[in-house]
């Protein structure tokens, strides 16, 4: 949605966890609450769930300030994975400005990842995004797991992708900061783009990072 | 309060989120917490909750929701114990704010789920629509097929007709040609013995008794109406050989074999053959210019004549002239028949090559149509030309190659 607020000097990013069902998004969110250090963080704010399960969408709001005083606010969103959400997880990702997508690292979930893939795939034209320049992320979750693809499986069947790639185990936080920086990382010049973050703001990518995701 | 869709994730004033809870239990409240002076202010400056009035010396919180400073708590009382009144409401905002979103979150997708079954429910009346344009489309050409099937039929049946017509008249033609051809030998013959009594007539003269008797019986005018009575009968016997052998021309449309024949040969039997249907409607008058032999299906050309002649009669409201002519001019063949009938409107002289066309009831003895003599001068390497004026006439012109192409 990349909002600019001009009157309350404010800008708006929306961040989107996506993913099959189950495969911890609302972990990753929980996780980066807890990861995280920036100069402003909100609560997690959870609407309803059903055993654990997310039945609208995790909303985790992060902000900083400018040197020039301006409010850059994150909104950090996971969709409902389970298939029968689809119009919530379309409504979610509209306006998105970058993405991670959860998958399973479990030999079992193979077909999951690839479905909610495609869904995203689909639902992304659907609300008009332009899924081939949107930034985005791909994390294999769950790695603390038995039975599980390798690395180098997983490497090998997205070397053509053009997404970078993370590994994680949301569980105990391994790889979820890291994978949210790679996020930044891809969003910085998008904004930059957009917003002159660099030459209006004083923010250069490394500072960027480091006031959103700074330990 | 007003939920308004399509806007979850959007940002929330302080009274919205306030929208849900009774003002004057809070303010109740918050009086019980902070005392009577107090005032919960958007940071817009609109007054929500508490007193207008100037405030010395209390403390001033900022009330947050979802990382911004949405209000103020203002009250003369301790700082810590306004904080902590503050960090209720903000509570109540994160309440709030759960609702708000979820209603229109909620909102949101009952609407795309309503406009994803309005699509389907368009789609489905799409395709319903087609089918039934399918349905008629098909109707339409059943129907239409059905007509072609009883016109091929009738097409059928008027050829077969033709077909066992031909074969009576071959028969009849047949039976009549042995008695006829012993008939005209014998009125010959016949003749021949008149003349011979004729020679007698001198011998009778010189014997007086006898000439006396053969005058009194008129046997002069006798053997004289004889021989006239003999020599018409001997032309009308030939007229039937000639007729017969006609009727045989005909019958010979199966007969595939090519002949050469001098197409006004052929002319003149069509003539005779139809004579007695066209006469009541006609006059026919020949205009034959000398043609040279072609090799041909020559019964199939009678019937493409007898069927343009046929036509030409039929062409008539009132009696009139048709007119045959035959000319041979460079390398090609042409048979003319005009007639003074009504003419043929311009647009159905486009369609009467159509297969099946035709302007009246089949049954009306009309022998070929029009596309089978087209398709038989064809065959022929030639072509069928029109031309006409309606009320004035119609000439149809068969061209054929001189070499015959048969
Ligand atoms: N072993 C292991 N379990 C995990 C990991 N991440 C998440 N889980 C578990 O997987 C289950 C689902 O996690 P969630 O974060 O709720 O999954 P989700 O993607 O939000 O699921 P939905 O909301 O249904 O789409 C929970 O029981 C988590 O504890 C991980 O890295 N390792
Ligand atoms: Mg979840």
């Amino acid at each position: 949605m990349a909002d600019i607020d001009e009157t309350n000097r404010k800008i708006t990013l929306k961040l989107v966890y996506y993913g099959p069902a189950m495969s911890g998004k609302t972990t990753n969110l929980m996780r980066l609450h807890d990861l995280l250090a920036p100069e402003l963080k909100g609560d997690i704010l959870t609407l309803e769930t059903q055993n654990d399960r997310t039945l609208f969408f995790d909303l985790l709001p992060l902000g900083f300030l400018t040197p020039t005083g301006w409010l850059i606010k994150l909104k950090l969103y996971t969709v409902p994975g389970q298939v029968v959400h689809d119009a919530t997880r379309k409504a979610v990702l509209s306006r998105a400005d970058g993405m991670v997508f959860v998958a399973d690292s479990q030999r079992t979930q193979s077909v999951n990842n690839s479905e909610s893939f495609q869904n995203l795939e689909e639902n992304a034209r659907r609300v008009g995004l332009d899924f081939d320049s949107l930034p985005l992320v791909v994390q294999f979750n769950k790695r603390d797991l038995p039975r599980i693809l390798s690395e180098e499986e997983i490497e090998a069947r997205w070397a053509q992708a053009p997404w970078p790639l993370t590994f994680a185990s949301a569980l105990t936080g391994a790889g979820v900061r890291e994978t949210f920086v790679r996020l930044l990382e891809q969003v910085y010049p998008h904004a930059d783009r957009q917003f002159s973050l660099t030459e209006a703001h004083g923010m250069s990518q490394a500072a960027f990072v480091q006031a959103v995701a700074g330990a | 309060m007003d939920i308004l869709p399509g806007s979850f994730d959007r940002e929330f004033t302080l009274s919205e989120l306030l929208g849900g809870i009774s003002r004057k239990k809070l303010s109740a409240a918050l009086a019980t917490l902070l005392g009577a002076g107090f005032r919960l202010s958007s940071s817009a400056g609109e007054v929500l909750a508490g007193t207008t009035d100037d405030l010395p010396g209390g403390a001033r919180v900022a009330v947050r929701h979802d990382l911004e400073v949405l209000g103020w708590l203002e009250a003369a009382a301790a700082e810590d114990q306004v904080g902590a009144a503050a960090t209720l409401l903000e509570l109540l905002l994160h309440q709030g704010a759960r609702y708000h979103m979820a209603s229109a979150l909620h909102i949101e997708v009952v609407r795309t789920d309503y406009e994803a079954l309005q699509d389907q429910y368009a789609a489905l009346q799409a395709s319903e629509a087609r089918y039934r344009a399918l349905s008629q489309q098909l109707e339409e050409r059943v129907q239409q097929q059905v007509g072609v099937i009883e016109t091929a039929q009738r097409q059928l049946y008027q050829a077969e007709k033709m077909a066992s017509i031909g074969q009576l008249a071959a028969g009849v033609a047949h039976e009549i040609n042995n008695p006829i051809g012993f008939i005209r030998s014998n009125l010959g013959t016949a003749r021949g013995y008149v003349e011979r009594l004729q020679q007698f007539t001198p011998a009778i003269r010189a014997n007086p008794p006898l000439a006396e008797a053969w005058k009194r019986a008129d046997m002069d005018f006798l053997i004289e109406d004889f021989g006239a009575l003999l020599k018409e009968s001997i032309d009308g016997a030939d007229r039937v050989a000639r007729i017969v052998a006609d009727l045989k021309g005909f019958s010979n449309v199966d007969h595939a074999e090519v002949e050469v024949v001098d197409l006004n040969d052929s002319l003149r039997s069509v003539c005779n053959v139809a004579h007695a249907q066209v006469s009541p409607k006609a006059e026919v008058v020949m205009d034959l210019g000398e043609l040279p032999p072609l090799r041909c299906h020559a019964g199939r050309l009678n019937q493409v004549f007898l069927s343009l002649l046929l036509n030409a009669a039929h062409a008539m409201d009132t009696r009139g002239e048709i007119r045959i002519r035959s000319r041979h001019a460079g390398n090609e063949l042409r048979i003319e028949f005009a007639d003074t009938g009504h003419g043929i409107a311009q647009d159905v002289l486009e369609r009467i090559f159509d297969p099946f066309f035709t302007t009246r009831d089949v049954g009306q003895g009309t022998g070929l149509g029009l596309t089978v003599s087209r398709d038989v001068i064809a065959a022929h390497g030639g072509r069928i030309e029109v031309q006409s004026a309606p009320g004035k006439g119609s000439a149809f012109t068969v061209v054929l190659p001189a070499d015959g192409r048969a």
